[in-house]
């Protein structure tokens, strides 16, 4: 073959592809637009039957063959989207109908799917209809690599009680990404006892590379019988810990929480030092103001903001601090109580944040 | 010499087998990535993760230089974003209007101290303000130093921990940002992120949004949808799967702060900012041997004006051509340099051979050809083929775009407009796909001349699109497409 003909074959190879693309899109175009038009009827018709539904108008079955006439993808977002609106024994109503269909036990079987949307397609589902027989199945999604499965997994734990659950959601909690952390931590506040009892007994494993994660996230459950935990691990070797540890204890207003914090305050790390006057800052003990008022002079920038910003929760004694130290004779604590001085209140209120 | 003309088109020919090869690549990778992307993009319940706290919070950065045609209906716009955690920082950079009085205006500014130190150096700050209607708005006043230095400046006041450079003229879809973030809530290593740029030239913009996608009728921006399309849904799409592209848009692309301020935030001094920072962050994560991605997604859309006539377009094509050039050049130790990995070995080869030299090679064999053609050394049935196949080749691309666009986000939705694009995608290889050839060819021109200027660009403002017609207002241009 010459090159001219090689060249003849591309030619035509590519003449005949682009006439094909352009058919294909302009076909892709006609299909879903009669595709649309065919299953709207049926979207409105479940909405409909949803709606009544929800007010106890309709019963689970017809939700349930409202459903099968939907393709599985759009059955499954038709359940998520209504699952806010709709009290919860009325779901556990409607999962145990959707149970026994055809349709939902292969959305099911897709837990060990080797494609992550299908995963993600069962875990969805679970999220609104799981039962109790699902727990082994909601245990290995929240196992699973892919974050958007795990995220959906998480929700499951607001439908399904189950310690176990709980217990496994927790372990995995430090490994996971921060933001799906995050998720999972908003998911486990809502299950408080069996957490609170899990996270106790972790609390006391000091060489678990974990601990700051949990720390954080014990942190924000602000329960009671977490305190204690806390205050011992006020001397860990890790900086990150030390740091979590004086963070959360802003949050536990208690003698014990101050003599910790006091502890802390002289710490060599200053990220632990700007942790420290913050929780102060929380906790507004009349008592621990010259300790903030000694943080203005802390040879790091961030430890200052920080003494000023807490000083300001202090009320009057606070205030007065901040007004001496502005004509004190330190400069740079000097400037600090000037700044802190000549921020709004709302400025203020966005740094608490 | 007619050896040297067969040399010559050997060397094209290898060229041009070589690169169509590397966009063949391309189209294939984008496949499963737009699948993957859509599937995300469809399946994610973002309302559920909108009522959680586990979006991380952003800082919106928008510098404003003589921006008062359009500041304020930008800043509305970018507060009103469906986003649990943001602020705004808008940088006025020594404006000569009065985009500052606008704003103060607008939003009842009242000035506040400084509350951060200048980590990375800037112009002066004139004042710091804030917003008593709007708590998330943060607005700096500063000596003019150019946009680098207002996103520097931006960046110092930012408290979050993820920042977005937005330009004042862009518009941005309420959900975008939440879409944005999704690499972040997937857990990757992300060190930047980069969303879609849209033509929004033809569509119907109200409040700020766009609430009709339309393709132009008229050819110059429309063809610019079709090379938006092809720059954004197959080419970066194509490169997720290579390692990461070395552009993200600096109208739209959130950054982690940390590593900008190790890298020591925008460069003042360079042509094209969005282009040195991604370099300069590839290279920065590549040295400290920190795993990272720098992904694009495609379903966050902002929308932005393009040039409408071809004098302003050809000043735009020629500086980002200019910074292009530029950029290879500053960070050519990275050319063929095993130590950073895929980006040295594949994505720098790419831009500085397949982008940088294309319009050069182009031209070359232009002349070849037609040398070839007149010494009859060529023969003229093989060089008008060649010539066929390789703008063929061109429309392809550009149907490609047009088929992920349909089997994906189908944002247009009039079968007019989808006749438009197959259309826009076909023509575009003759004169349109020369004309830009030489804007970029220029561009070589400028370099040596060491010519450093923006150009300007005369803005109709959105509300063209609408009803209402905004003053044309002159304004620095930055490059949504790049």
């Amino acid at each position: 073959m010459t090159s001219l003909q090689f060249l003849w074959v591309v030619a035509v190879a590519q003449g005949v592809l682009l006439v094909a693309l352009i058919i294909l899109i302009i076909l892709n175009r006609w299909f879903r637009v009669r595709r649309s038009a065919r299953l709207q009827p049926r979207r409105q018709e479940l909405n409909a039957v949803m709606q009544r539904w929800a007010m106890g108008q309709a019963s689970a079955a017809e939700v349930e063959r409202a459903l099968a006439r939907l393709p599985v993808p759009l059955a499954i977002d038709a359940l998520v989207t209504s699952s806010a609106r709709v009290p919860g024994e009325r779901w556990q109503d409607l999962s145990r109908v959707l149970a026994n269909q055809w349709w939902t036990r292969v959305v099911r079987t897709n837990n060990r799917s080797a494609r992550w949307w299908k995963r993600l397609e069962c875990a969805r589902f679970l999220s609104v209809a799981a039962t109790p027989h699902d727990i082994g199945r909601v245990l290995r999604l929240l196992r699973d690599h892919h974050p958007a499965v795990q995220i959906a997994a998480a929700t499951t734990l607001e439908r399904l009680t189950s310690p176990v659950l709980v217990t496994a959601a927790l372990d995995r909690l430090p490994l996971l990404g921060p933001t799906v952390q995050a998720y999972y931590a908003s998911a486990l506040k809502r299950a408080r006892p069996a957490v609170v009892r899990h996270l106790q007994q972790l609390l006391r494993r000091p060489e678990d590379p974990r601990l700051p994660r949990l720390i954080e996230f014990a942190g924000r459950l602000e329960h009671a019988d977490l305190r204690e935990p806390f205050t011992a691990l006020a001397t860990h070797r890790d900086p990150e810990v030390r740091s979590q540890v004086a963070r959360a204890l802003g949050k536990y207003p208690h003698a014990e929480s101050i003599a910790a914090l006091r502890l802390l305050a002289q710490d060599r790390v200053w990220a632990v030092r700007a942790q420290v006057v913050r929780s102060l800052g929380m906790i507004a003990d009349p008592a621990t103001v010259p300790l903030v008022r000694d943080a203005l002079r802390d040879g790091e920038w961030w430890v200052r903001l920080r003494a000023g910003l807490a000083l300001t929760r202090f009320g009057a004694a606070g205030r007065n601090v901040l007004l001496a130290v502005e004509v004190g004779a330190h400069p740079p604590s000097r400037d600090m109580a000037r700044l802190v001085l000549g921020l709004t209140p709302q400025a203020l209120a966005e740094y608490a944040a | 010499m007619s050896s040297v003309i067969h040399g010559g088109d050997l060397a094209i020919l290898l060229y041009f087998l070589v690169l169509n090869s590397f966009y063949a690549l391309l189209l294939v990778l984008s496949i499963p990535e737009i699948w993957e992307q859509t599937r995300l993009a469809e399946d994610e319940d973002f309302q559920r993760l909108m009522q959680s706290d586990a979006l991380p919070p952003i800082t919106i950065l928008v510098p404003a230089h003589n921006e008062s045609a359009t500041i304020e209906a930008s800043v509305t716009a970018i507060l009103t974003l469906e986003y649990r955690s943001f602020e705004i920082i808008v940088v006025n950079d020594g404006s000569k209007d009065d985009t500052l009085e606008r704003l103060r205006h607008a939003f009842d500014l009242y000035e506040v101290p400084r509350t951060y130190p200048e980590t990375i150096a800037t112009k002066a700050l004139q004042a710091l303000y804030r917003s008593r209607t709007r708590t998330r708005l943060l607005v700096i006043d500063k000596e003019n130093g150019g946009k680098a230095d207002s996103l520097n400046a931006a960046i110092n006041a930012s408290r979050f921990p993820l920042v977005i450079a937005v330009d004042a003229d862009t518009l941005i879809e309420p959900d975008a940002l939440l879409r944005l973030t999704r690499p972040f809530l997937l857990g990757h290593q992300i060190a930047a992120v980069g969303g879609t740029v849209r033509v929004a030239n033809g569509c119907t913009v109200k409040d700020g949004r766009v609430i009709d996608a339309r393709v132009p009728r008229r050819f110059l921006p429309g063809v610019q949808v079709v090379e938006y399309l092809r720059a954004f849904l197959f080419g970066r799409l194509g490169w997720n799967r290579l390692g990461g592209s070395l552009v993200i848009s600096g109208a739209f692309g959130l950054f982690r702060k940390e590593y900008l301020h190790a890298i020591g935030g925008y460069r003042r001094t360079s042509i094209v900012e969005d282009l040195d920072l991604v370099v300069r962050l590839h290279r920065y994560l590549r040295q400290r041997k920190i795993r990272y991605e720098i992904p694009f997604i495609p379903d966050p859309v902002a929308w932005t004006e393009v040039p409408e006539s071809g004098r302003i377009l050809s000043r735009q094509r020629e500086r980002w051509h200019r910074g292009l050039v530029a950029a290879m050049w500053q960070y050519k130790g990275m050319l063929f340099n095993p130590r950073y990995g895929r980006v040295g070995l594949i994505a720098m080869p790419f831009f500085t051979f397949g982008e940088m030299l294309a319009p050069l090679i182009e031209v070359v064999g232009y002349v070849i050809t037609a040398g070839g053609l007149l010494l009859g050394a060529v023969n003229a049935n093989f060089a008008l083929l060649f010539v066929l196949v390789a703008w063929g080749y061109g429309m392809l691309l550009s149907l490609w775009a047009v088929v992920l666009e349909e089997v994906s986000f189908r944002r247009y939705r009039r079968f007019g407009d989808l006749l438009r694009l197959i259309i826009y995608a076909t023509l575009e290889n003759f004169g349109y796909r020369q004309r830009t050839v030489w804007w970029r060819l220029k561009a070589f021109w400028s370099v040596f001349r060491q010519k450093h200027a923006w150009g300007e660009m005369v803005r109709k403002g959105f509300e063209t699109a609408g009803k209402q017609v905004v003053e044309p207002a002159k304004a620095r241009r930055t490059d949504a497409q790049r």
